[in-house]
């Protein structure tokens, strides 16, 4: 702690301490882009006292942060020492630690990669916020930011180039132990008990699956990231107990396996497969499972996966889980883009919902990860109050983790333009859009409704649902096909 | 999408004259003077909201302190931001009628009312009645089976870990269990999912929807913790369903994979409590544990009959025979309430 204090000698706030320029012509003070912290920066008169009070007011919760007092030839620093206990009761609710928070995640987000860059300034608003904030008590903000300042603090370390905790070359993700197998699988099945996340997408891709194949004998499946397999478990049920058509029909799944990530390891993947077998022998699912290799660049070959004449073919696509953003960027596009020339009978995709990009900045992108993220802490605490181990865990596997890898995301994307959502893409490449049917929707309600009243189902075109918590949307399940060329000569 | 009231056209005709005032704001000049939400007015608004979380966690109050903007009022606000809100969400209200209503309201727009007999159009709602019954009772299904395979997955970690745990000689105690009891994990579900009974039975049904699954120390923590809480209508459907009581116990479960040695039947409400503070090592030990005593795994003995002996701080021993007991769940329920008033301010 002392450390990270020394560096404020070093901090240079000469770019904010420009008087009386409109905060337009003022390259530094973008703030007020979204929105203006506590003071109206409009009226800000922008004379040292003022700044000075206004960082005050975001640094200090009442505690009282000192600061070596600074040397008064470095006149640009504004670090003062700051006396406890601002005296407006007002402040001290938890909205305003709340909003608190946001500003001190707004102000390091800005110093890592605003106009004006500064490491250090950074470096000590994470520190700031790491006395502030932990990932495991507080109220759901709190944790919140605590996941946040942790991703932050990745960005900053992995900027330096060399090897970091948080961000290997490769991508895979080290930073803590390694979460326990049985901490995953634990997690997991808390997120699916508490929430409809996983089963939504599971269960409306199931549905487009199950529509799509009612006449065929034979169906076949390659999955960009089986996981555990649980997606297949009660698709399978679903196709031993259909009505119409030839009766259970012949599934074949190929999964797609990496090399060197833990989680789609060959063996796992063999595990998983071993797993699906044994569950389709119990149900009498005549069944069989295939491995198809993936190279360290994830380039997907088509040829690669084998394909038997007269099965219908699916690809499915769920995007959605922990370790998604550790992907070599291209793979999805690869494996997306390589299907295609299968002429799929079908593509199920499941994605996290962004809110509107804007111009694509890395600001705006990582506010609305907030705002997205906050929603889903909202959500599960809405639905368990109590359990708050249960979400504690649920949150440090699963969430947090999809939270560093998503601000890296935005971060390793920010210069580029086409950062939007895959359905979008899939689009634009010439995938065709299959409509929802009635039934799935009406199965995505039912869902729901088994869960918290603040869920809600929205069909945002004819060939989309996507699932949001309150006014905030969150998952996207669309279904796409690409039929092979009419005029296609063989 | 909520539109903000169009600015005053300042138009002599108009019947109300608007004046700016010193703040910046824009009244009419009534004898009652009303406030115009002006776009400029309007969008310093959703700034403020969208900063403070979204509509649904913005209030009143703490937009007004955000915006800053002087001659704003609570009531101002209040009223803008209820507008707000329903203008965000067109769709809630169509989720909030009945599934029947949507129904034939969709039905009666498609179909064209004055093209199609009432008969028609009554018996595609009786159709697509009927399907969204079927839709239910698949729905079921494939919860279930999806349960189903969940539990085979659990099976087999815990049988993974149980043997490492064996081979590393890890922890003593366990008498003839060896290895986990895979009977009593069964009992952890296929995740009994009471989807169409009356989530709301909170309280008195908890106990028959447990069935094969013991876990009166689940439900001494559950039935002590606030039932109104819980039972609010719909807050945590979940929750009021016997769907809590078996993931408390899988957290406790599940987190003895990650850390304790052993896999217990459920039986083990005792053992379980000591599990609590045991796992996962690496949070802090909450309030719970300093109730249950701290108190390690291996000093169980005559785990023969999945019974153990409780830690003598804890007032009761536990009784030979292990399940679903109310004697049992006495102790547990004092120390349940007492943990629910020290976890409560958890905000």
């Amino acid at each position: 702690m002392a450390m990270a204090i020394d560096d404020a000698f070093e901090v240079d706030f000469s770019c904010y301490s420009t008087s009386t320029t409109t905060t337009d012509d003022d390259p530094a003070c973008t703030w007020n882009d979204w929105g203006s912290p506590v003071v109206d920066w409009g009226s800000l008169s922008s004379e040292r006292d003022e700044f000075q009070d206004l960082i005050e007011s975001m640094m200090d919760d009442g505690t009282g942060f000192e600061l070596p007092r600074v040397d008064n030839e470095t006149s640009n620093s504004v670090f003062v020492s700051i006396d406890t206990a601002v005296a407006d009761d007002e402040t001290k609710g938890e909205d305003f630690k709340g909003l608190r928070l946001v500003h001190l995640l707004m102000a390091a987000a800005e110093a890592l990669t605003g106009a004006t860059k500064s490491r250090e300034l950074a470096r000590v608003i994470l520190v700031r916020l790491k006395e502030l904030v932990s990932p495991s008590d507080g109220t759901n903000m709190e944790r919140l930011a605590a996941y946040f300042t942790e991703a932050l603090q990745g960005l900053l370390e992995g900027y330096r180039g060399g090897h970091s905790k948080y961000l290997v070359a490769n991508g895979s993700h080290h930073h803590r132990d390694k979460h326990h197998q049985s901490d995953m699988l634990a997690a997991f099945q808390l997120l699916q008990d508490m929430s409809p996340y996983v089963k939504f997408g599971h269960f409306t891709a199931n549905q487009a699956i199950l529509e799509a194949v009612t006449h065929d004998r034979r169906i076949h499946i390659v999955d960009y990231d089986i996981m555990e397999g649980i997606q297949w478990a009660s698709l399978m049920e679903a196709l031993v107990s259909r009505k119409e058509g030839p009766p259970t029909p012949h599934l074949r799944i190929t999964a797609l396996s990496r090399g060197n990530n833990g989680c789609q390891s060959i063996g796992s993947i063999q595990e998983t497969g071993r797993r699906l077998v044994a569950f389709a022998a119990s149900i009498g699912q005549p069944f069989s499972f295939h491995q198809c290799r993936l190279d360290s660049d994830e380039t997907f070959r088509p040829s690669a996966v084998k394909l038997v004449r007269g099965e219908a073919l699916v690809i499915n696509c769920m995007l959605h889980s922990p370790h998604f953003s550790h992907r070599p960027p291209g793979s999805v596009a690869s494996f997306l883009s390589g299907a295609k020339t299968l002429n799929p009978r079908l593509v199920t995709l499941v994605e996290e919902e962004t809110g509107p990009i804007g111009d694509g900045d890395f600001m705006g992108r990582f506010m609305d990860s907030l705002h997205h993220y906050s929603a889903m802490f909202d959500s599960l605490e809405a639905g368990f109050p109590m359990q708050c181990r249960a979400r504690t865990l649920v949150e440090r596997v699963i969430l947090g983790p999809r939270i560093a890898g998503s601000v890296t995301q935005i971060y390793r994307t920010r210069n580029e333009d086409e950062s939007g959502p895959w359905w979008e893409w899939l689009k634009s490449v010439g995938y065709k859009t299959v409509n929802i049917s009635f039934g799935n929707h009406c199965q995505a309600k039912l869902l729901l409704g088994l869960f918290n009243d603040g869920y809600r189902v929205e069909e945002l075109a004819n060939n989309r649902l996507v699932l949001g918590w309150k006014s905030r949307r969150l998952l996207s399940a669309s279904i796409w096909t690409s039929p092979p060329p009419s005029d296609s000569g063989l | 999408m909520f539109q903000p009231k169009k600015p005053s056209s300042m138009n002599s005709h108009d019947r109300s004259m608007c004046v700016q005032g010193d703040s910046g704001l824009v009244l009419t000049t009534d004898p009652k003077p009303r406030l115009r939400w002006t776009v400029e007015l309007h969008e310093r608004f959703v700034d403020a909201v969208t900063q403070l979380g979204g509509p649904d966690k913005a209030t009143p109050k703490t937009i007004m302190r955000v915006m800053g903007v002087k001659g704003l009022t609570l009531y101002h606000l209040k009223s803008h931001l209820q507008k707000f809100r329903l203008g965000k969400q067109p769709h809630k209200e169509l989720n909030d009628h009945s599934m029947k209503d949507d129904l034939q309201r969709n039905v009666a727009s498609s179909s064209g009312m004055m093209a199609r007999s009432m008969n028609e159009m009554q018996m595609e709602v009786q159709r697509r009645l009927h399907e969204q019954l079927e839709v239910q009772r698949h729905l079921q299904l494939r919860i279930e089976a999806q349960g189903k395979y969940m539990q085979s997955i659990l099976e087999k970690a815990c049988q993974t870990l149980a043997g490492e745990n064996m081979a590393a000689g890890g922890y003593k105690g366990m008498g003839n269990h060896g290895v986990p009891d895979i009977g009593t994990m069964k009992d952890f579900g296929p995740l009994s999912f009471p989807p169409f009974q009356d989530l709301n039975i909170y309280g008195s049904d908890h106990l028959d929807l447990q069935h094969n699954m013991d876990r009166p120390l689940l439900d001494s923590f559950i039935s002590n913790n606030d039932n109104t809480c819980l039972g609010k209508k719909r807050t945590s459907p979940y929750s009021g369903s016997g769907k809590s009581p078996l993931i408390w116990s899988d957290e406790l479960r599940l987190q003895d994979l990650g850390t304790a040695p052993s896999c217990l039947g459920p039986q083990d409400d005792s053992f379980k409590t000591d599990q609590i503070q045991l796992t996962p090592p690496n949070t802090e030990l909450d309030s719970i544990s300093e109730i249950y005593d701290a108190k390690p795994v291996h000093s169980s003995d005559g785990i023969g009959e999945k019974k153990f002996d409780v830690s003598p701080k804890l007032e009761r021993p536990s009784p030979r025979r292990a399940p679903l007991q109310a004697e049992r769940m006495n102790p547990m329920i004092n120390r349940g309430s007492v943990a629910q008033g020290r976890n409560s301010p958890f905000r």
